[in-house]
């Protein structure tokens, strides 16, 4: 009996000591878990609703449309994507957002068009969902952006100007641009011209061109009546003259469009679109000017840099034969100096739906979607420093195809920033920048239209 | 007020039939009366419309006396400053200019244009008849569709236009892509989208004319030139202007041909009046002086409409 009743007590012990064992490990594991379930969200927790995304037409817009199926599987959300031509897309964006319709949730936006949407504040701050656990997933990784991207999405409204920096974050980084040279190898080399650096260069390589085979125009770049115009190869190479398109003067805001570096910048410009750009340069916007390249009837462009990759993808008609070079320089300047644009999703502020808009715009911005996007030869440029560092992408880009694309990314990105001066009023001051620019190149004396320009501009400061 | 309106009530003895005759027409009025309240309900909703109508558009004229900008909270009321820097703005005159020129030169050639092709029709050649209704062609497209099918057409490197004009040795033509040309080319856009337009109401004008009336012009020796000129031509004048008046408002107002083609360049040479108060108010943000150049083109288009209803009327007495 008590050999029975010892062994009873040593089984009992036994069980007791498996009970506890296993109650450390299954306590051991649950606090092991714990940490998990921190970072992650519920990115179920607004199924069944549906949100509008509105965009330009753009490859930008493909590689996140190409991945939508993944995002509806993932939340249980349906996204329907608008998108629309580049002119119209601006002008249906202003109206969408100044008369507060909810009918798109999350917008594509540039920081400057953002400016402008600013004082009212037709967008909602993205910062209070940066920072809410619940809504963003730790994975997220906020600073694995570009911190040059970061900031310029990043401003305070004082006194109804933007004081970029710090503040609210406005839209997050989706992909970016900065202005490059791009050229077919193949034209140039059978013409025997070298790549040119500067506007004089660029016009006499022009002249040779012409003179050798007058079907093909020697230079693509937008010309249309719209600040977009404005934002690629002019204020790129301006700034390499020591323009400013506005500056401080005594404690006031001024600009600098009718100074004499301004001066001298657009004698040279208009000079060489005269001798270069096609007679069609009044209407032609970027998708003329990547017609141009794609085909081999534009020698050589200045734009996006992305354009140029898009084209030498394998399979494409000019696959190979488009080359990068930083963008032209004034003649006397150390140095070239090119713009960036940056491709962001933002929410309108009258969005009814904003916690499943949120979970999109941080699904379409991660890291996964991002590289995806980039390696499909969608998303060019990718705003995330883990991508530019991730094997998959860098060995895609570097293809022969592709020519010198990541090596001039990387020297050109060393020297690309934003080349206007953030303010709201900005697409009034470029609109008539881009009018005037068409007047000079038709004609009209350099001088005198410059100083209508600055005059028109001080009149609205 | 009935009564002493009638003819009945200023007699200085009525008989009696004529006092009955009054008491009868007085109870008639009475029952009118009962039906024109019904009336007023029917006309009611649309009387309502109209003045919804007219409330938006008073709302407009008084934005444009305010400094609205889209996108800024903070609305002033500035009186007339926007019109005020119109009128100091060379942009605007040349505006105005241009919106004259476009409607006037395009209404004149399709009436030109609408008038022979109408006439070609009303004749008895087989293919005139065969063409009716493929002429009606551009008037059912989208205006926009209309814009970019010329912008293509017109590039002066890569267009059918000036290839065409190789063929016959004629060197490129610049089209749109030069100030000097560009505003000729987007009336020529509008002739062809609209010249059917008023081939259709002079057309529907000429069937109307009898066939006694020529034959009575013919026995008084009018040629066929004359009957034109002094029959038919006079007889029409008053369909051609009711298709003037229509299309004047129309091209004063035009802005799908302008903005799809140029967006008002190269320069300004084509910024027509409603395309610069689309960019003034939504491109630049500034709608109180946007709202400023809607009125100044809605001014224009209603002294064109009233100068032609005026001639159209006149016409038509003289007709009649």
């Amino acid at each position: 009996m008590l050999a029975k009743l010892a062994a009873l007590r040593g089984h009992s012990t036994k069980i007791a000591r498996g009970t506890l064992m296993c109650s450390l490990l299954i306590t051991g594991a649950i606090a092991a878990e714990q940490p998990a379930h921190a970072e992650g969200i519920n990115w179920r927790q607004f199924e069944g609703t549906s949100i509008v995304w509105a965009y330009d037409i753009h490859p930008y817009a493909d590689a996140v449309a190409a991945q939508l199926p993944e995002f509806e599987k993932l939340t249980g959300i349906k996204v329907t994507p608008e998108l629309y031509p580049d002119d119209s897309y601006w002008n249906k964006l202003t109206i969408q957002l100044t008369t507060k319709s909810p009918a798109w949730d999350v917008v594509g936006t540039g920081i400057q068009p953002a400016w402008d949407l600013s004082p009212s504040q037709l967008l909602e701050p993205l910062d209070g969902y940066l920072n809410d656990p619940k809504l963003t997933d730790a994975a997220y990784d906020y600073q694995d952006f570009f911190p040059a991207l970061r900031t310029a999405l990043t401003w305070n409204l004082t006194d109804g100007q933007i004081e970029p920096g710090t503040g609210h974050v406005w839209a997050i980084p989706h992909g970016f641009e900065n202005i490059q040279l791009f050229y077919r190898k193949d034209i140039l080399e059978k013409y025997g011209l070298k790549v040119p650096t500067t506007p004089p260069e660029m016009s006499a390589a022009c002249e040779k061109l012409k003179a050798a085979d007058p079907s093909i125009t020697p230079l693509g770049v937008r010309g249309v009546r719209f600040w977009s115009s404005i934002h690629t190869a002019p204020v790129s190479i301006a700034k390499s003259y020591g323009v400013h398109d506005f500056f401080i003067k005594d404690g006031k805001l001024d600009t600098g469009l009718d100074a004499p570096e301004s001066i001298a910048f657009h004698k040279d410009y208009v000079d060489m679109i005269k001798k270069c750009a096609a007679p069609s340069f009044a209407n032609d916007n970027w998708y003329q000017v990547v017609d141009g390249i794609s085909s081999g009837r534009t020698a050589m462009a200045i734009d996006s840099n992305m354009f140029g990759f898009w084209n030498d993808v394998a399979g494409k008609p000019a696959s190979g034969k488009i080359a990068f070079a930083p963008p032209l320089h004034a003649p006397n300047a150390q140095n070239f100096e090119s713009n960036i644009w940056i491709w962001s999703l933002a929410m309108n502020a009258a969005s009814q739906k904003k916690g499943a808009s949120w979970l999109f715009i941080q699904w379409a911005t991660s890291k996964e979607v991002d590289l995806n996007g980039a390696v499909a030869g969608k998303l060019v440029n990718s705003p995330r420093t883990s991508t530019w560092t991730d094997k998959a992408w860098l060995d895609y880009a570097s293809k022969p195809e592709f020519n010198d694309f990541v090596d001039t990314f990387k020297t050109v990105q060393d020297r690309a920033a934003l080349a206007f001066t953030p303010r709201v009023g900005f697409g009034e001051a470029m609109n008539a920048w881009a009018v005037a620019m068409q007047k000079m190149v038709n004609g009209a004396d350099v001088e005198k239209t410059l100083h209508d320009l600055a005059t028109e501009i001080r009149s609205s400061l | 007020m009935e009564i002493r309106g009638s003819s009945v009530s200023v007699s200085a003895q009525p008989s009696k039939s004529l006092v009955a005759a009054s008491r009868a027409s007085t109870v008639r009025k009475g029952a009118e009366r009962g039906i024109e309240w019904w009336s007023i309900a029917a006309v009611a909703p649309a009387v309502i419309i109209l003045l919804g109508f007219l409330l938006l558009f008073f709302y407009g004229v008084y934005q444009s006396l305010t400094d609205l900008k889209l996108g800024r909270p903070l609305v002033r009321f500035i009186g007339f400053a926007n019109y005020s820097a119109l009128i100091d703005d060379d942009d605007f005159w040349n505006s105005v200019r241009v919106t004259l020129t476009y409607g006037v030169s395009a209404v004149l050639v399709q009436a030109v244009l609408g008038l022979s092709i109408a006439k070609l029709f009303a004749s008895e050649v087989v293919l005139a008849r065969l063409l009716r209704p493929v002429i009606l062609l551009p008037l059912v497209l989208p205006p926009m569709s209309v814009a970019l099918m010329w912008t293509t057409m017109m590039d002066p490197q890569r267009g059918i236009l000036n290839y065409l004009l190789s063929l016959v040795g004629v060197a490129p033509f610049p089209w749109i892509s030069d100030p000097a040309t560009a505003l000729v080319s987007l009336i020529l856009i509008d002739v062809w989208t609209y010249t059917p337009f008023f081939a259709l109401i002079i057309f529907a004008g000429l069937q109307g004319i009898t066939d006694d009336i020529r034959e009575a012009a013919r026995v008084n020796g009018a040629r066929g030139w004359a009957t034109f000129l002094h029959i038919e031509l006079p007889l029409v004048a008053p369909y051609i202007l009711i298709a003037a008046v229509f299309r004047l408002i129309e091209s004063f107002n035009q802005f799908d041909i302008v903005f799809g083609t140029t967006q008002g360049g190269p320069g300004n040479s084509t910024a027509a009046l409603s395309v610069q108060a689309y960019i003034t108010a939504f491109q630049n943000l500034n709608f109180g002086r946007g709202a400023a150049i809607m009125v100044a083109n809605w001014l224009i288009v209603l002294a064109g409409a009233f100068l032609t209803v005026r001639l159209w009327q006149a016409v038509r007495r003289r007709v009649t």
